[in-house]
Parts: C-alpha cells; structure tokens; sequence
C-alpha cells in the first residue's frame, strides 16, 4: 500500500512515522525542510520539499500510483487545492483531507471531498467525558 | 452589473479603482485589516474585511447577486478554491483567477477553471516583447528625420508571412520600397509574395512608424496571445 501524506506538520509528521512503522509506503511532501526532519532517522519513507500542490512535486511523490492520499497541512485552501488535484487530475483512489477551521467543512462537502475534522473530533471526546464524570 | 473582487493587493485595489470609476457596483474582500483600512481612505467603496473562501463572508458580499468574481489574492490555492467555491456554491460561470506562478495554469485549467490571469507571465511577455521589438527598425533617415527607411524583419509569427504585397494594409504615408530575399533585392509589385526570413524595406515617416510598428506588434499583451 502507497501513501502520501501532504504536510508535516504535528498531525502529518505523527502519521508517517505510525505508518511507516507499520510497514507502510509512505512519502511525506512539506514545503518547509525544517519540518521534514522533525521525523528524525527512523522514518524510512520518502521525504519530499516543494510545494505542496506543485504538479511536479506530486509527481515526485509517486501520485501516479498512489493508494492512498491525505492532505493534512494547516491550511484549508492547500488541502482543498491537493484533494483536487488528486480526485480530478490524477484519479487517486481514496483521498482523505483535513478540516481546520470547521465553517470550510461546506467547501469540502461540495467538492465531494472526504475529511476528517480534528477540532470537532476533540470537541466530541472532551464533551462526551465530561459527561462522563457527570453520571 | 455587480462583482466581487478578492484580494486587495496592488492588482486587486487598481482593480477595484478601475472598475469604481466605470460605474460598476464593486466589493473588495481582504483578509488583512490594516490593507482594508488604507483601501478605504483612498476610495469609498464596499469593502468587507474576511477571508474570501469562506461562504459566510462571500454571502456578506452578495455572492448571490454576483455575475463576476475576481480571485485576485497573492496564493495560488487560495484563487482557486475561491473559483471553485464560485461555480459550485452559486453556479457563478464568470470567475477569473490570478495565477501567481505560470506553472500553475494549467493545473487550474484541468479543475476547469478556465478564465486565468497571470501577471508574472504577462510581464515577461512583454519585457520579452521589448527584446524582439527590432523586428521593426530605423535603417536610415533623410532629410533630418523627415523620411525614414525603415526594415521589417518577417518571422514564423509575422502578420506579414505570405501575404502579398497588394493585400497589405499599409498606413497612407509609407510605400514598400524593396523586398530582401537571400541577399537578393526584390522590387516588389502587387503580386509579390512575402516569405519567412524576408527583410521588407518601407519609406515613411516617424509617426506612421510607430503606427506600423504596434500594428507588427500589437502592443504586446494580444501579441502574447496570439503566440500561444
């Protein structure tokens, strides 16, 4: 299975080294090189600097053969624009891209992109332990 | 007719300037306040301080209402989603999107927005423009500059390829007075026919000049055009 993992930020960089661990063919595409070696020497996937939806980047990245493609930087219009290019472009078969801020959730829906949304994920644990210690 | 314009940068607050002063009913989202600001003591225009790929904001500006959007901000993705958001949110087919980096054009082509500026490719074409603008040069002058001679180099993309001399549309005060061809001179008649790497000899004076000297060139930005 061949992964791309866009950003390297807390989320993306924690992501790679997990899957890399568990076997996985990962590579990891950052615009900043500082936050590439954050993974340190244990990753063993490949680590790409450039934009992140720069054509030739993505073709860097192995986006032509592809399993899996998740757009997870800190900016919405960026993890929009790659999801885009993934499902439009290249026909990636399965592309999960990270919400930020919460009112873009519309924008990704329309576009019939496929998410996942951290702060409303965090929003629900928190909510459902306080209720917890309530019972 | 009312538009919406996305990005108060230079392009976008020249924009705003130009479509103002045309009477057009005009909106200017900027994400960054202090821009705002300084763009609404010069003008008095509509301006909502936002991020312009955010639905609530582009409802603000009366997307609704909207028949042109104009994606005019520093990032390429952020143009983008703003044009896709555009078509897909409010079936608005007139958007045009700044490109920022020529290499990006044809990524925004292929999600289909098709309607793209890109400043950096302008300029170059027409700095590139500048550089080719000897395909039309003074050879000699008489009489103190009142009559010139003047060569026009015809190349792959000249106006000027194949035509004959009779079907060009020459200014009143310039004739064709030779035809270079191989080192070759060719006195050219009606039937003469202009061929890639001729140099074409033409008398005329300083102001037709100039005239024939757009019309090779078209002022650069269709010039630009027409090459692609």
């Amino acid at each position: 299975m061949y992964i791309i993992i866009i950003g390297c930020g807390r989320l993306g960089s924690m992501l790679a080294e997990d899957l890399s661990d568990a076997g996985y063919n990962i590579s990891i595409v950052d615009r900043e090189a500082k936050n590439l070696d954050t993974l340190g020497s244990g990753f063993n996937g490949l680590r790409i600097k450039g934009i992140e939806f720069d054509n030739d980047v993505l073709l860097e990245a192995g986006i032509k053969h592809a399993d899996y493609i998740i757009s997870a930087t800190s900016d919405d219009n960026i993890n929009i624009t790659v999801a885009l290019i993934a499902q439009k472009i290249f026909k990636v078969p399965r592309i999960i891209a990270r919400i930020n801020n919460p009112k873009k959730k519309p924008v990704y829906d329309g576009l019939g992109i496929e998410t996942i949304n951290p702060t409303e994920l965090s929003v629900y644990i928190l909510k459902s332990r306080i209720e917890e210690t309530l019972k | 007719m009312k538009s919406i314009i996305i990005g108060g940068g230079k392009i976008g607050s020249n924009l705003l300037k130009t479509l103002k002063g045309r009477g057009y009913n005009v909106t200017l989202i900027e994400k960054d306040e202090n821009v705002c600001r300084k763009i609404a003591n010069d003008l008095d225009a509509d301006i909502i301080c936002g991020d312009g790929s955010d639905l609530a904001v582009l409802n603000d500006a009366g997307i609704n209402n909207a028949d042109i959007i104009a994606a005019v901000t520093g990032k390429d993705e952020e143009n983008l989603v703003i044009c896709q958001i555009a078509k897909m949110e409010f079936q608005i087919n007139k958007s045009i999107a700044r490109v920022n980096y020529p290499k990006n054009i044809s990524m925004f082509k292929a999600l289909g927005v098709n309607q793209t500026v890109c400043s950096t490719e302008v300029i170059a074409n027409l700095i590139e423009y500048e550089f080719d603008s000897d395909i039309c040069k003074i050879v000699q002058t008489f009489d103190r500059g009142a009559m010139i001679l003047v060569e026009v180099s015809v190349d792959e993309k000249s106006r000027w390829l194949n035509c004959f001399i009779r079907d060009l549309e020459l200014p009143g005060e310039s004739v064709i007075a030779a035809v270079l061809r191989n080192g070759k001179i060719i006195y050219p008649r009606g039937d003469t026919q202009i061929l890639k790497n001729d140099n074409v000899n033409l008398i005329t004076n300083q102001a037709t000049f100039l005239k024939i000297k757009e019309y090779m060139q078209n002022g650069g930005v269709s010039y630009a055009k027409q090459k692609k």
